[in-house]
């Protein structure tokens, strides 16, 4: 699989790279931001999954949340794909912000036009780590994940469906609780059919309630100020109820002041190294 | 003036105690020996490097007559400050070593020298209080002398004028006498004159009548003053009588003077440092004069507070002892007490006066370790004792030995002169110890008081019972607080300044070291608690966390939730947390000015708090509603625990409502 390097921009003492690749899963060429921080110089490095949310590109994350220094600091290797197939040419992809290009919900799609190209869920949990593993120098033990919004939502399924394969999790102000809320709803129903037994695989509250694995210890922060919030669409309270139930340690933060934007994330990003970090480096 | 002149031309001895055996005839001889031996010798003075125990004054020190002896520092050929001539030949930068290195030596010379300098002071000290003290008797003995030979004097001259007073005495008698006698005389013979002369003018009278008349009264007269016999014996002998003179006494006087007299008084050492034991003291005295002396007798009796040391016919009774020797114990005595004593020199003429009178101290009792009240922390340990003296003592030692893993004793380190009643101690990490304290005074220092165990696994610290709210009740072990369910009245609970009066609360007492804490609290899973740090002096009227001295992580139990508060300033933010956590694990790092509470069970971050503490903080705990909770301490801290919290300054939560 052969990675082609987009841009390199030397950050916090480690380097900033954008990749393309053709995706075996996804059936199209996908940019993919690497961060190496200065221990990979020399060692192999635990890798640290951010998924970004809806309308985002690779570019969002490592232009606006201020993550390189704690990775650096830390020598965790960060990778930030982009949130949905690109350039597929699929009728309607284009038509909503919040449902087929850069709402990949990371999901594998079942229904049609979708089946052929979105299969996020995969290429996150399957074809992404293999080609990383293989081009950098990496641990391939120490893994972890997290994410923002729709990454919220991914980087917790990603968790809770494969228990012990991500050494930690976090999530900012996440899609706890897809099938109950207007986005989870739409984005479900057109890439996954209107069985709603099908979307319980990738609901974070229903994994949870259900979750049986290694303890995990779960960090999340939420805007207090975020207009989602109060929109209903992420529904933190259902997978708090629902962790409390089953004993899934969840540390949630409601943080007063603060909304929905890449200042969140930027003012809270080094907590969750930190928090990653512990595990990681352990 | 020459040292050695003075020593000989005074013979000048310090008696030994091996010398003075009261045997006469063999003082001059030994004597003799001990004034060679004793003598500095004729070329340099040395110095000698006096043993620690004899450094302070012993001007008289009888054990040793190391302070007599004095030698001059001498610098030893490898002490010569100039560099050795091969290592000058190589370049240029052996130059600075070099010099580096005879600045080195030359500030050895000079400390030694120092050192010198103050023992050559003692030394000189040393002599002149013996110069005085052989000046003070010799003119005792020139008073005395004096004194004899006026009493003998004066003896004399009352005598002498008794004497002359009495033949003085009897010469006027006898003269008057005889002059009574001689006008008798006269007056017989004025009598006899007159008659005759009567007589002779009768026989001249012419008239027969008148002859006749008159002639027989004067022949009768005539005749009776013949009858008369004139007493002519001498009223007085003519012999001198001369009585023998009673000069009895002043023989005696004049013998006495040749016989030896009483001794002068000796002089009392002062104390010598750790020569005493709690229930003993070790005194010792000397004579400075030429006196022979037969036994000494030392008294002592305790200086009381209340009784003046001078008034010597009130207060406790004077104990004593006999003995030949210059030196003896006295037993039997109190801990960290006063005692006076004085010493009397007695030989066959009589006791000498007695000497000054000394102070001396008994060594204090050990003192004794307040194990509730001392702390520890993985860089220190506070400890806290109490003297157990009635009097005070001077200062304390501390004395700590590392303790290994497999019992064996380490090295024993010890912090002298604390004056108070605790010391904070600097260990290593992950160590034990064992800790003693003695008390200090000017008799030594006291047997060590019980062993305290450190052990510098986590941090260790006891409740301040006198902080507990009165609803608290602590445990035996000092280490779980109860809030009973019974309801106590308000009558029945005692308040004072410390306790807290509403948060049924109490504080913890953390070692005031600016380092990293650790410890752990275990409640139920529906116990209803605050627990945090404080400052000393937080409100006791307030709830923990309601104010800006205290920070605390608060759990309230709703009927439909669990919920967590982080206290401070009565603010908190909003966390969720879905396990309840039983056993809470609290690190409080004060370099970074941070609190942070974990759930220990998993491993599980749950907040953080960012404050940079202005004064010491304590651990403290509180049960908002009936129920229990333990401290768990001297827990190591978790490795990891630097990690797992989070940094951001975006956490202060120093906000109010």
């Amino acid at each position: 699989m052969a990675l082609a390097q987009v841009s390199s921009n030397k950050c916090s003492g480690g380097y900033q790279k954008v990749f393309e690749h053709d995706s075996t899963e996804l059936k199209c060429k996908m940019k993919v931001a690497v961060y190496l921080p200065p221990k990979a110089e020399n060692e192999k490095c635990p890798v640290f999954y951010w998924l970004s949310g809806l309308t985002c590109t690779e570019q969002n994350f490592i232009t606006k949340a201020g993550s390189q220094q704690a990775a650096s600091e830390h020598g965790i290797i960060i990778v930030a794909p982009d949130t949905s197939p690109r350039g597929c040419n699929i009728e309607g992809e284009d038509e909503s912000w919040d449902f087929g290009t850069g709402a990949g919900f990371y999901v594998n799609a079942t229904q049609e036009p979708w089946k052929t190209n979105y299969c996020m869920y995969t290429y996150v949990t399957e074809e992404l780590p293999r080609l990383i593993n293989a081009n950098f120098p990496t641990d391939p033990e120490k893994m972890s994940i997290s994410g923002h919004s729709m990454g919220g939502h991914g980087a917790l399924i990603c968790a809770l469906k494969n228990p012990g394969k991500y050494k930690a999790v976090s999530a900012f102000a996440p899609i706890c609780n897809p099938i109950q809320c207007a986005w989870g709803q739409k984005a479900f129903s057109g890439y996954l059919g209107e069985d709603k037994k099908t979307w319980e695989a990738y609901d974070a509250t229903v994994l949870a309630a259900s979750y049986s694995g290694p303890q995990l210890d779960i960090l999340i922060d939420q805007g207090r100020d975020d207009q989602f919030l109060s929109a209903s669409q992420l529904l933190p309270d259902n997978l708090i109820a629902a962790c409390s139930e089953k004993k899934i340690p969840v540390v949630f933060r409601l943080q007063p002041g603060y909304d929905h934007s890449y200042f969140f994330i930027y003012s809270f990003i080094t907590d969750h190294i930190k928090h990653h970090a512990k595990f990681l480096n352990a | 003036m020459d040292l050695y002149e003075v020593f000989t031309g005074s013979r000048l001895d310090v008696i030994t105690e091996e010398v003075l055996s009261g045997d006469e005839e063999h003082q001059e001889e030994v004597k003799e020996d001990e004034v060679n031996r004793d003598l500095p010798t004729k070329e340099a003075f040395v110095v000698v490097s006096e043993k620690a125990e004899t450094r302070t004054f012993q001007r008289f020190s009888t054990d040793t007559n190391d302070s007599l002896r004095f030698e001059a520092y001498v610098p030893s050929s490898d002490e010569e400050g100039t560099p050795s001539p091969d290592s000058s030949v190589d370049g240029h930068d052996d130059v600075f070593e070099e010099h580096k290195k005879s600045e080195n030596k030359v500030n050895n010379i000079r400390t030694k020298l120092e050192e010198k300098v103050v023992e050559m002071e003692n030394f000189a000290g040393h002599l002149e209080e013996i110069f005085l003290t052989v000046e003070d008797n010799f003119g005792r003995q020139e008073q005395h002398l004096e004194q004899h030979y006026n009493d003998v004097l004066q003896t004399l001259s009352q005598r002498y004028d008794e004497r002359a007073a009495a033949l003085g005495e009897e010469k006027k008698r006898r003269l008057e006498a005889l002059y009574t006698q001689l006008l008798g005389c006269g007056r017989t013979l004025d009598a006899s004159k007159d008659l005759i002369e009567t007589a002779q003018e009768l026989y001249r009278t012419e008239d027969k009548r008148l002859f006749l008349q008159a002639v027989m009264p004067t022949m009768k007269r005539i005749e009776e003053f013949a009858k008369e016999k004139p007493d002519l014996t001498l009223v007085t002998t003519l012999e001198f009588d001369r009585p023998l003179a009673n000069l009895s006494d002043v023989k005696t006087m004049m013998d006495s003077i040749n016989i030896v007299p009483a001794p002068s008084a000796p002089v009392i050492n002062p104390q010598v440092s750790n020569s005493a034991t709690p229930t003993s003291l070790r005194v010792c005295w000397s004579l400075f004069s030429d006196d022979s002396v037969e036994y000494y007798e030392l008294y002592y009796r305790p200086v009381l507070e209340d009784t003046p040391a001078a008034d010597s016919t009130k207060g406790p009774d004077v104990s004593n002892v006999k003995v030949k020797e210059t030196h003896c114990s006295v037993g039997d005595l109190l801990p960290n007490a006063q005692y006076e004593l004085w010493v009397t020199a007695t030989n066959t003429t009589g006791i000498s006066p007695a000497s000054e009178k000394a102070v001396y101290m008994t060594v204090p009792s050990p003192p004794f370790i307040r194990q509730r009240e001392c702390s520890s922390c993985p860089e220190a340990a506070l400890i806290r004792w109490e003297s157990r003296n009635t009097n005070p003592v001077d200062s304390y030692t501390v004395e700590l030995i590392e303790t290994g893993t497999d019992g064996q004793s380490g090295v024993t380190e010890s912090i002298v002169a604390v004056p108070t009643c605790e010391s904070l101690i600097q260990l290593q990490s992950g160590r034990q110890y064992l800790i003693y304290v003695r008390a200090v005074n000017i008799g030594g220092p006291s047997e060590r008081s019980e062993a305290f165990t450190v052990s510098t696994t986590g941090t260790i610290f006891h409740l301040q019972q006198d902080t507990a709210h009165p609803c608290l009740s602590i445990s035996e072990d000092g280490f779980s607080m109860f809030y009973g369910d019974e309801e106590l009245p308000l009558s029945a609970m005692t308040f004072d300044d410390n306790t807290f009066a509403r948060c049924v609360a109490v504080l913890g007492d953390l070692i005031p070291v600016r380092g990293r804490h650790y410890w752990e609290v275990e409640v139920e899973e529906d116990t209803e608690y605050r627990i945090g740090v404080a400052y000393e002096d937080t409100q006791r009227n307030s709830y923990l966390g309601g104010t800006n001295t205290s920070w605390c992580m608060r759990h309230v139990l709703t009927p439909s939730r669990h919920k967590y508060e982080f206290l401070h300033s009565g603010w908190s933010p909003d966390i969720r947390i879905t396990v309840n956590p039983v056993r809470i694990g609290l690190s409080l790092n004060y370099e970074r000015g941070i609190l942070s509470f974990f759930n220990v069970d998993l491993e599980q971050h749950l907040h953080t708090f960012y404050c940079s503490f202005l004064h010491y903080v304590h651990p403290c705990f509180a049960l908002d509603n009936p129920g229990a909770l333990t401290v768990r301490n001297g827990v190591a801290a978790p490795d990891d625990l630097d990690q797992g919290f989070p940094n951001s300054e975006y956490h202060n939560t120093a906000r109010l409502t």
